[in-house]
Order: C-alpha cells, then sequence, then structure tokens
C-alpha cells in the first residue's frame, strides 16, 4: 500500500548547531537556534511554522519553542515515543499533518546536552522503582546488571557472531567506514580522525563483545528538519527533498532494546517492517540506491539492517561489509557525514540532514548519482525509517 | 635423597641439617576399611562403584573392591585425640618456625601417584623424608619458608603402594596495606543490597514471590497452558486474563551473554557475565552467570543451573555450571584428543563438604572444622583443606572419565581458598594422549570467587578401545 504523502511532501530546510562535548547552553537554547537556522536554510519565515514534531524523550517543550520563535499559534504538535526509533518517524508525522492539510509547515527538532548534562551511556542506573508496565519490563534486567544501551545490545552482538561466524572485526569496519567519513566532514567531531581496525580492536572493552570504539558519541547539539508540502517546498531557497516514503514499525514480541524473548536475536523484524513499507511506498528497489545511512548507536546492528533492506542475504552483512560495500567509492557507501559513531550522536535527526545534503548534491562526501537515500532510525527498539528522494 | 648446598643451609635458616633425613615409620591405624571408604565417597560426592559396590567391583578392572586412590595419604594419619607417632623432620622444622614468630601454614602442592590401588584389609605405612627447605621468600601471604616432604606408602608386606611428594608454606602472615591506586580503582561496592530493584506490579508479583521461595516461576495460561515471558496480565494466544505459573526446573542452555565493564555500578562485582538463558521449558530469563570464566569455559549452549543470590533486597536467579554429570560407561583412549574439553561442571562449596571433607580425610587441623579457631586465626571462615581439594578433582575426573578409569597420579596446585558460600567451578581439558602407554593427562582447574582455587594434572590409565571395556 502506497502511503498518501509520499511524493506530495518534502524537507526543505535543515539547521544544527555545533556539534560538541559542552555546549555551555541550555538545550531550550540549542533547540531554537536549530530552528532558527533550519527556518533560515529554507528561507521561511518563523511565522508561518504551525506544527512540531519531536521525541517524547525530549526535553524542550513545543509551547516554549513556539513562544520564543515568535509563532502565534500551532495547529499540529506530535510527539515520537521509543527514543531513537524517533527521527524518521518525526518527519512521517509532520508529513502526513502537512498533506492531511492540518499544518502547513513543521519543524521536526531534537535538542539535548547528552555530553554535559544527561549521559544516554550511563543507562538506568539509579532509576526508581516504578511500577508501570514500561518500567516494570526493567525488572528483567536491570537487577542483573543489564543497565545500559552498549549492555542490551551486546546480548544481541553475541548471538549474532554465534550464528553468522561474525567477528568483532566485522563490527569494527563499520566503525573504520564511519570514522573515515567523518573525516573528511569539517561539522564531525571525529573531522580528520580516521581509526584503523586495529585501533579498534585495541580499544577496551565496554560491554564484550562491544568495543570502546563500537560504541556512538555522547554529544552536546540540536537539528532540526523544516517539512512542507512538495508543491511549497518548490518555491523555496532549496532544491526539494521529497519524502518518498516513511515507516514506521513494531513487530514480533517487541521489547525496548531488550527483545530477548523472541525466537530468533539475529534480525530486526521492526526493520523489515520498515523496509518493507519504505519499498512498497516508494516503489524502488535496493538497485535505486547508492547510498544509505543506516542507525549506528552501535556497530553490531549496522548488518541486519543491510541484511532487512536486503542489500544481501541473512548473513551475509559482514561479507558484503569485508568486500568494502560500505566506504565511499563502494557499492552503497554508508554514513557519510561520519554517523553516530564519527560525526554526531543526535539520536539519528543528524543522519536525516546528511541524507537531506546527499539528495541535495551537497554532502561533503557526495555519492555520485545518490538519487534516493535510505535513512533509518534506532535499532533494537521500535523504528522507524525514510527514503529521501530528488524532485522528478 | 635430595642433595643441598651449603648456601641453602644458611639461606633455609638453619635447617639444612635436617633435609634428607627420615621420620620414624608411621602404620595405619586401621586397616583400609569400608566405613572410612563410604565417608569419603560421601564427603566428595564421589559414586564410583569401584569403591562400595562388591558386585561391580568384583567385575571391574580392580576385580574387588578397591579404596580411591585419593585417600593413599589419610590412612596413616592419626585422629582427633591420638596424634601422628614417631619423629619426623618436617615437625621439627615447623616447631623451630614456630618459635621464630613463622606461626601459619599452608598446604600448596600435593603429588599423589598410585602405583596400584589400596584393597580392603590392607595396612599401610608410610616413611616421610625431609626433602627441601627453601629460603625465607615473600609470599602473597607473608614471608615464610616451603617446606618440601617425600613419603613412601607400603603395605603390611611391605610391597610398595604409592607416593606422595607434599609442600607446605610456613609463613608470618602480613596484612597488605592498600596502594594509592589501588584505593583509587577500587571498583564500587559490591554488596547485592545496592542493585537496582525490580520494578514490582500486579503482573510480575508472581514471579518475585517466587523467588523469595527460591522458585523461579514462569508465567502460564490458566486456560490454554501456554508459557509467557516476559509476562503480562493476558494470554496473546488464547485471550484469557487467568494467568497462572509453574516452577522451571531450574535447568537450562546458554543462549547469548554479555559482559559489561563501564560504567562500573554498585551491587555488581566486575567483570560481570550476564547470560540469556533458555529453561528447558522453553522460555528465556536474564540472569547472571556465577563461576564461569567468559573468556575462557563459557560456550553458547552449554549447560547451566539455577542457582541464588542472597544478600538483596530479594533473592535473585542466578546460573552455574551443573553439578558433575557421572558416565555410567568408561571413555575409551580412542575417543580422546588433546584438547578435547571436559564439560564444566560445579560444585558449592557449603560448610558441611568443608567439615565432611576434613575429617573423611582425617585432618583434624581446627581451621577446617571450627569457625571459632578459624576466625581467631584471621581467616574469614573454615576453609577447604587440601586432601578434599584432592578428592573433588578425583571425582570431578572419574566422574566424567568413568568407573574404570584407573588414577596413575594427581598433582595439584592450590591457590585461592575455598570459603563456604562460595562455588568451585571445574573446567578442563584433555593435555595428552599416550597411546602406547595407555594413558591420558588430564588438565584441570577448579575456579572460585577468589581465584584459581587449584590447578591440577591428572593421568589415567584407560581402555584403548571399546572392546577392550567391560561387559
Amino acid at each position: 500500500m502506497r502511503h498518501a504523502y509520499a511524493g506530495r511532501t518534502a524537507i526543505c530546510g535543515i539547521g544544527a548547531t555545533e556539534f560538541s562535548k559542552r555546549s555551555g547552553r541550555s538545550e531550550l537554547r540549542l533547540a531554537l537556534e536549530a530552528c532558527v537556522a533550519a527556518l533560515d536554510d529554507a528561507g521561511v519565515d518563523a511565522s508561518r511554522v504551525n506544527g512540531f514534531s519531536t521525541f517524547t524523550m525530549e526535553t524542550n517543550p513545543e509551547n516554549e519553542l513556539m513562544r520564543l520563535l515568535g509563532i502565534s499559534e500551532l495547529t499540529h504538535f506530535s510527539r515520537v515515543h521509543f527514543g531513537g526509533g524517533a527521527p524518521c518517524a518525526t518527519v512521517q508525522m509532520a508529513a502526513m499533518a502537512v498533506n492531511e492539510g492540518v499544518a502547513d509547515y513543521v519543524l521536526c527538532y531534537r535538542a539535548f546536552n547528552e555530553r554535559s548534562g544527561h549521559r544516554f551511556g550511563t543507562g538506568v542506573q539509579g532509576r526508581a522503582p516504578v511500577a508501570t508496565a514500561e518500567e516494570a519490563q526493567y525488572a528483567w534486567t536491570s537487577p542483573f546488571g543489564l543497565l545500559t544501551p552498549a549492555s542490551w545490545v551486546a546480548m544481541f552482538a553475541r548471538r549474532i557472531m554465534h550464528e553468522h561466524g561474525v567477528v568483532s572485526e566485522d563490527f569494527g569496519r563499520v566503525a573504520v567506514a564511519d570514522r573515515r567519513h567523518a573525516a573528511t566532514n569539517p561539522a564531525a567531531h571525529f573531522y580528520g580522525k580516521p581509526i584503523t581496525l586495529e585501533e579498534h580492536q585495541a580499544s577496551r572493552f565496554i560491554v564484550e563483545p562491544l568495543h570502546l570504539l563500537d560504541c556512538c558519541q555522547e554529544t552536546d547539539g540540536a537539528q532540526a528538519l523544516l517539512v512542507t508540502s512538495l508543491e511549497r517546498a518548490r518555491d523555496l531557497r532549496q532544491k526539494p527533498v521529497v519524502i518518498e516514503a516513511a515507516a514506521q514499525g513494531m513487530a514480533d514480541q517487541q521489547q525496548m532494546m531488550r527483545s530477548y524473548f523472541r525466537e530468533s536475536l539475529t534480525g530486526l523484524p521492526e526493520m523489515g517492517t520498515c523496509a518493507r513499507q519504505i519499498w512498497e511506498t516508494s516503489g524502488l528497489s535496493v538497485d535505486d540506491v547508492r547510498t544509505a545511512i543506516f542507525y549506528d548507536h552501535f556497530t553490531p546492528f549496522v548488518l541486519p539492517q543491510i541484511e532487512e533492506f536486503g542489500f544481501c542475504g541473512r548473513g551475509e552483512a559482514r561479507h558484503f561489509i569485508a568486500d568494502g560495500n560500505i566506504e565511499l567509492g563502494g557499492r552503497l557507501p554508508i554514513n557519510t557525514h561520519g554517523g553516530q559513531l564519527g560525526e554526531a550522536y543526535l539520536h539519528g535527526m543528524n543522519g536525516i540532514a546528511e541524507g537531506v545534503r546527499q539528495v541535495r548534491g551537497t554532502s561533503v562526501n557526495q555519492v555520485e548519482g545518490a538519487e534516493h537515500v535510505l535513512v533509518t532510525s534506532g535499532t533494537g527498539v521500535p523504528t522507524s525509517a525514510l527514503m529521501l528522494g530528488t524532485d522528478p | 635423597m635430595s642433595t643441598v648446598s651449603p648456601e641453602r643451609r644458611d639461606d633455609a635458616g638453619g635447617f639444612g641439617g635436617y633435609v634428607g633425613t627420615s621420620g620414624t615409620p608411621v602404620t595405619a591405624r586401621h586397616p583400609v576399611n569400608e566405613a572410612m571408604i563410604a565417608h569419603w565417597c560421601d564427603a566428595m560426592g564421589d559414586a564410583n562403584p569401584s569403591y562400595t559396590d562388591a558386585v561391580f567391583a568384583a567385575s571391574s578392572v580392580h576385580g574387588g573392591i578397591v579404596a580411591p586412590p585419593a585417600m593413599l595419604d589419610v590412612w596413616d594419619r592419626g585422629g582427633l585425640v591420638v596424634n601422628r607417632q614417631g619423629a619426623s623432620p618436617r615437625t621439627k622444622v615447623m616447631e623451630a618456625l614456630f618459635a621464630q614468630g613463622l606461626d601459619s601454614i599452608v598446604a600448596v602442592n600435593t603429588e599423589l601417584e598410585f602405583p596400584r590401588y589400596l584393597r580392603l584389609g590392607e595396612t599401610v605405612s608410610s616413611l616421610e623424608v625431609l626433602s627441601d627447605v627453601s629460603p625465607l621468600k615473600r609470599t602473597a601471604r607473608g614471608p615464610g619458608h616451603f617446606v618440601t616432604t617425600r613419603h613412601r606408602y607400603t603395605n603390611q608386606l611391605g610391597e610398595h603402594v604409592g607416593d606422595l611428594m607434599f609442600r607446605i608454606l610456613i609463613f608470618r602472615p602480613e596484612a597488605r596495606e592498600e596502594s594509592m591506586q589501588a584505593a583509587a580503582e577500587r571498583e564500587p561496592d559490591p554488596d547485592p543490597a545496592l542493585r537496582p530493584a525490580p520494578a514490582i506490579n500486579e503482573d510480575n508479583r508472581f514471579f518475585w514471590e517466587g523467588a523469595e521461595r527460591h522458585q523461579l516461576r514462569i508465567q502460564q495460561c490458566g486456560r490454554c497452558d501456554r508459557l509467557l515471558a516476559p509476562p503480562g496480565p493476558r494470554c496473546p494466544a488464547c485471550g484469557s486474563f487467568e494467568m497462572s505459573w509453574i516452577v522451571s526446573s531450574g535447568r537450562g542452555r546458554l543462549y547469548s551473554f554479555a559482559v559489561p565493564h563501564h560504567p562500573k555500578v554498585a551491587g555488581f562485582s566486575y567483570p560481570l557475565t550476564v547470560g540469556l538463558v533458555e529453561l528447558e521449558e522453553g522460555t528465556r530469563i536474564v540472569a547472571d552467570l556465577v563461576g564461569i570464566d567468559p573468556h575462557a569455559d563459557i560456550r553458547i549452549g552449554m549447560p547451566l543451573e539455577l542457582c541464588w543470590l542472597e544478600g538483596g533486597a530479594l533473592p535473585l536467579p542466578q546460573f552455574r555450571a551443573p553439578a558433575p554429570v557421572r558416565a555410567f560407561e568408561t571413555v575409551h583412549l580412542d575417543e580422546l584428543s588433546a584438547g578435547d574439553a571436559l564439560p564444566v561442571c560445579s560444585v558449592p562449596i557449603t560448610t558441611t563438604l568443608v567439615v565432611a571433607g576434613a575429617i573423611a580425610t582425617r585432618d583434624f587441623t581446627p581451621v577446617h572444622h571450627d569457625r571459632d579457631v578459624a576466625e581467631r586465626e584471621g581467616s574469614r571462615d573454615v576453609f577447604l583443606n587440601i586432601n578434599t581439594s584432592v578428592g573433588l578433582v578425583e571425582r570431578v575426573v572419574s566422574d566424567w572419565a568413568g568407573p574404570e578409569a584407573v588414577f596413575r597420579s594427581i598433582r595439584l596446585r592450590l591457590g585461592a581458598p575455598g570459603f563456604p558460600g562460595d562455588l568451585l567451578t571445574f573446567s578442563g581439558q584433555v593435555a595428552a594422549v599416550e597411546g602406547e602407554k595407555g594413558t591420558a593427562t588430564i588438565s584441570l582447574k577448579a575456579r572460585d570467587s577468589l581465584g584459581d582455587h587449584a590447578v591440577a594434572t591428572v593421568e589415567l590409565s584407560l581402555p584403548a578401545t571399546a572392546g577392550m571395556s567391560r561387559s
């Protein structure tokens, strides 16, 4: 089934703050700066914005952004749950609102001091045992010492290694590709700092089998995206980036990064749900896609994403990666901005911005013929994905 | 007979004169008998029928009941009241070192060789030779001398039945001060009471009420009997809200595992090994693994058994390697290759094991049975004596190799003490197979929470092929 907003809506502006380890500014100010930058990029006045879409984890409320951007009223404000699974879905919410005529311009945003303030890497230690259905699920892992995203992912990674013959170096090649791409991106935290596979292997263990260099950064910063109709976008400052497809996915005994009770731990069925919708809605196939932004909070889950979208067969991602396909010049260069390991951890929102730049043809690591760019959201969680493309 | 250089005599603190001298022969108070064998087998959990089952033993390679070979150095020992008779050069060295303030003893090595097994009714005699007193050495426990003796065992007819090399450390305990760096790197308090508490509500309370009773409960639909993990208030299969539970057998296999290092959180000991365990009922559960070295012994698919972590707000399920599994058929040499792993297994250290093991091996040193004395002497509790460690090694190897594996030697180095409440996890491998000699060498390690408790090498005689086994 084809989604109605697909092909009729577009991202018309992107804006971000610098990516740092200590912004020295409030999270609200970061959000405002990114929104202003996105509006400037599009050439749209704030007064025309009447919608917001963000994460349930976002700390900056829509009313404060509305007030301080000088917006007089909003007709749409929606939030998406499940942490890093949200970013592509915020764009989908915005596109649906625009296509329905509920809003004209919707700002999708995410802002945090995730390094100098609350660090996600510290996990859920010290969290009060509140007996909600959501918190009660942590009873099956927290008392046993699985307290961080890295620890939750490690359990999957070990099983992927066991079943598919994957070794740590296969995960390391993802980090090497990300860092190679970040090295030529001046906006990246690791600009000019590529790594070798040997450095990956030598980095300390965080949660075995994950090395430090398998884990994304922690970042202070903000990213905003402006969504409107394709028709309006055509009259704006930038070449429109068409939302060719968007999808959310939740599947098969889904838990928050701890879906340990499903039959197989080697795939990402929720991403499979997204992939099916993305291909159906866009009418595209893997042959049409020359570059992709795969969510990379931890390297192991990049492998099953490649498989879920069908760029290679089940269990074959390690060969696909080892053959050099994911680096610049390869079949499918991924995370050309450096990903969340190399550029910044902005909960996936910075990856969507890179997808926009690839379609516009303005990436620092531009892939030739990038007419359709796949972007994914968080892995191991209920998630989402986007296909962005050129205006035909 | 060892030769001793003059320098070493001086290093040995004047004890060089005793080196090479023998004590007076000691004769066992009782002949090899079924009662002591039975006590020993009970204490060690060794169910090899060659020691206790006359019918089996008669048709076995032994042709009749034999004593467990690890009991070789038990028969000639004194009792609780009757001390060992006769002169012993080692005793003289010990007394002199005690007078110098080196007043603590710990066994460090034992090497037993068995030319043949002892039979019921034989009376064992032994002769001790002091073979070495080391120079004063700095050890992890404090300064001390290693004192080595050799013991030759004969029966009432003078037939040679065994040899023992035994080494003890006589030392002055030294409390080591924590360095500044060690203090800085000290890990957070591992007290399980500090672990994150589970959020308990109406939907998962049955699980935690089970944990209080050491029951691992799995939710089961009251209507269609389907199991549900993690639990919830409605059966997704049949739609019933009548949810019940069953108690798991506690047996399962390792499905996956993670080893968290950072960040370190109070309530846990790092590195921590967290397992995803597939229970034999079919559901999975996350729980810590105890005693299993995540860098050596762990295997996805390995069998595990439930145990409980106490000390927190609620008992928490944990999993350990299962108890040794006894083979009823003896393994053949042609089935073995160097490098073959023995199944990882575990034996909980209980006060009963420590005391029963000490008494069954006639070791009445108070630190092995009297907690008051142990604490007064600076130990946190009673602890395993070396003969029990040897006995457990023999049992684990015998359980794996089968009832007619014949022990030729057991060599064991003792390390970290074994205190009640801890767990001994045994892992080992076939180190060598020597077809011409008809023997296999097994290397075995027993770890507890303090480190390597014992490292052992065992030589076995085994039937060459299936055709040579007992019918």
